[in-house]
């Protein structure tokens, strides 16, 4: 019985009802010895008044003790003491009696108070200190901020009872309540918790609706950056702070964790994608182009010969060569457009002469450029760019089948090239009737082609894609009608710092070549 | 070249019935694969002269053949690949084949490739001409000169190391690594911008129209070409 009295963990009850306890506990005491007053000697009853201090002291504290001290001194004078019903002192030494009594409750009730104060706050902190553990264990296991949010909402429930809020920015680098429960907690002013979340030191804050309660605002704090802020509102703020570092500590581990899975997750399904991405357009590029190369190849072993076919069935061949030659130019144009639009562009850039890719284009274009004399100026003297070769091959080669195709035979295509501080600006233009002025813009649309009825075959992909191409490299591309007539599409291509070249130095002379 | 034994590894029977007319039509003798297992045996038996490759094999990828196939065999590989394999071409070239054709090609570029690539075959090691000539430049190994026009031209020697090496791979695709671990060594690898500038050197020095070379080609993505 006693032990259960020692042990239990009641919380404190109101203070009436412990003071109610003390004045209750002198007045028990006092009506059980009462019948037997005459039988039990003076010191028998001081010794059970000693008693009940001791136990108000365990059960309510100082304060009834104090009371209850007091009231024990007097009840057991006006009670046992002769003369009865008085406080009057008819005996000398009774006083003395009264003192030493008065002396010895208040220190044994002081001391039994201050014992049951430590061994109540050392069962709190032991029931702290497993909700902590419990709640880590919990947290290392969650599988989303919900479920973190959900654990610590809990755990502060059932410690303080105290309502929180977990709040982790958006994409935007706004703080929003995770699982909706912003209402949880007084509303803090969004600045606010955004300075409090990049700060090293929790902010406590006094609640602005009245009720004095403290809005603690944790940052949690993550190993590259802040990621988000725990607010806790709780009645006081006093020795709570270690706790609540501990408790925001385990929090942003958890996000953190989290965090970094997500990071993963999202990497490797992306990863994922880009591999199926680029299979299927590989299967499908291969799948189409077999066929076009049996067609292509046996249609020109039949114009080739031998045996020499008569005239008109090597026209026919001829043209069913050309026509699957055309084929494969719009499959290509068509599965490099897929490739650039569908995701991300794995660029291999590389430092190189803008002339080399342009020569390598007049090459690959040959027959195609009959009858335009091509003229070249100035992509001698550029500087190095950085860029992907295939890919703005490409674009050249676009730019310059249209010249050819949109422009009189006979007309010349020039490639000319300007510097400017940051961008390096590329031009192809070329005699004809330009673009139509009220689609300048247009032209870099898909499927959008310059002149609508027109005989020239295509299927206005071309531009679209060299729009994509400069947009991944960080340029920009547009169409205009330049003054002198014609039409010209001009890209720019950023500078950037080219690596270091070291010249060679001639040999001296003769030290042969 | 008449009477050469070509090893043909493609899996797509109509491309392989072209392919086939056309090397026949010039006199070769041709042998046919369509898996990559099948050609290594294939080319165990036949010992050809001269390997056609395709790159979209059902069974694995040319690197593998080209790995197996140059462990016993100086044969040069002409290697067939679709645009999309881009950079596949760089692998199989760095592992050893020696040119390449991008599909849909036509006979005569087929039957020019396979010429070129039959002389080069033939030729023996260690018996290169130490006088070479292209368009107006004359170049003599042995003297270390190199005249356009009939007037010096001042190279200077790494410019003169890489003309050596690519005059001595005419026809063939030298890859970016390759030219760069054959003229500036190994510890190159990011100074790739460097063999660019060089060749451009070599262009505005030997070549009429620097931006339209006729000799040292562009293989956009891949290396270079020198084409006598």
């Amino acid at each position: 019985m006693l032990s259960s009295i020692l042990l239990s963990e009641d919380p404190l009850s109101p203070p009436w009802q412990r003071y109610g306890l003390a004045v209750l506990g002198c007045g028990a005491v006092a009506a059980v010895l009462w019948p037997f007053s005459s039988q039990l000697d003076l010191p028998n009853t001081v010794m059970c008044f000693l008693l009940a201090v001791v136990v108000v002291a365990l059960r309510a504290g100082r304060g009834p003790a104090v009371l209850a001290s007091v009231l024990s001194v007097a009840l057991f004078d006006f009670l046992f003491v002769p003369p009865r019903f008085s406080f009057e002192v008819s005996h000398a030494p009774h006083v003395f009696t009264f003192v030493v009594m008065l002396a010895v409750s208040l220190i044994v009730g002081q001391l039994t108070a201050g014992l049951r104060a430590q061994a109540r706050d050392a069962a709190r902190r032991e029931r702290v200190a497993r909700g902590l553990y419990g709640l880590a264990r919990e947290l290392a296991g969650a599988m989303g901020v919900e479920q973190v949010d959900e654990s610590v909402a809990r755990f502060l429930q059932e410690q303080w009872n105290a309502p929180c809020c977990l709040l982790l920015p958006t994409a935007e680098e706004r703080l929003q309540a995770v699982g909706g429960r912003g209402g949880a907690v007084p509303v803090v002013d969004a600045g606010l918790l955004l300075q409090a979340r990049d700060a090293q030191r929790p902010l406590a804050l006094l609640a602005d609706d009245g009720s004095g309660c403290h809005c603690h605002v944790l940052p949690l704090a993550g190993t590259t950056r802040n990621r988000g802020v725990l607010v806790v509102t709780l009645p006081g703020d006093d020795g709570i702070g270690p706790l609540l570092e501990a408790l925001s500590a385990l929090v942003s581990t958890a996000v953190e964790r989290l965090h970094f899975v997500e990071v993963a997750q999202a990497a490797q399904l992306e990863a994922v994608s880009e591999r199926l991405r680029s299979s299927i357009l590989s299967a499908l590029s291969h799948d189409v182009r077999t066929p076009l190369t049996a067609l292509y190849g046996l249609a020109d072993s039949l114009v080739v010969g031998p045996p020499p076919l008569p005239d008109e069935a090597r026209d026919v061949a001829g043209a069913i060569r050309d026509q699957a030659l055309r084929v494969n130019g719009m499959v290509g144009n068509l599965l490099d457009m897929a490739r650039l639009q569908t995701g991300p562009v794995c660029l291999r850039k590389e430092w190189q002469p803008v002339e080399e890719v342009v020569g390598a284009s007049l090459k690959l274009l040959g027959g195609a450029l009959e009858g335009h004399p091509v003229r070249v100026l100035g992509l001698a003297a550029l500087p190095l760019l950085e860029f992907d070769a295939v890919l703005i091959e490409r674009v050249f080669c676009n730019l310059l089948e249209n010249a050819a195709k949109y422009s009189p035979p006979g007309a010349p295509i020039i490639l000319s090239a300007d510097v400017g501080p940051l961008m390096v600006e590329l031009r192809v233009s070329s005699g004809g009737g330009g673009f139509p002025p009220d689609k300048l813009q247009k032209v870099f649309e898909l499927f959008e082609r310059g002149q609508a009825e027109t005989t020239v075959v295509g299927m206005g992909i071309g531009l679209a894609i060299c729009r994509a191409i400069i947009e991944v490299h960080g340029g920009t591309i547009r169409a205009f009608n330049p003054p002198e007539g014609g039409g010209c599409v001009a890209f720019c291509l950023p500078r950037g710092t080219p690596p270091p070249v070291e010249p060679e130095a001639l040999p001296a002379d003769g030290e042969g070549a | 070249m008449k009477g050469a034994t070509i090893l043909l590894i493609e899996d797509e029977r109509q491309i392989r019935r072209f392919v086939r007319s056309a090397l026949e039509k010039e006199g070769l003798r041709v042998s046919e694969a369509e898996t990559r297992r099948e050609g290594l045996v294939e080319a165990g038996r036949c010992q050809p002269e001269l390997v056609i490759l395709d790159l979209g094999l059902p069974d694995g990828d040319g690197v593998g053949f080209v790995d197996d196939f140059r462990a016993w065999s100086v044969a040069p590989v002409l290697v067939l690949s679709a645009r999309s394999t881009e950079y596949d071409k760089i692998g199989v070239l760095d592992a050893g084949a020696d040119d390449y054709l991008t599909k849909p090609f036509s006979v005569g570029e087929l039957l020019a490739r396979v010429r070129a690539l039959l002389r080069r075959g033939r030729a023996r090691p260690g018996t290169e001409a130490a006088r070479v000539s292209f368009g107006d430049v004359e170049v003599d190994f042995s003297l270390r000169q190199v005249l356009r026009r009939g007037e010096a031209v001042r190279l200077t020697p790494l410019e003169y190391r890489l003309l050596a090496v690519l005059v001595a791979n005419a026809g063939k695709v030298m890859t970016h690594r390759q030219l760069l671990h054959e003229v500036w060594g190994q510890a190159t690898g990011d100074n790739s911008h460097y063999l660019r500038i060089y060749v451009g050197h070599l262009r505005h020095k030997l070549e009429d129209d620097p931006a339209q070379p006729r000799h040292f080609l562009t293989e956009t993505g891949v290396g270079y070409r020198f084409h006598l």
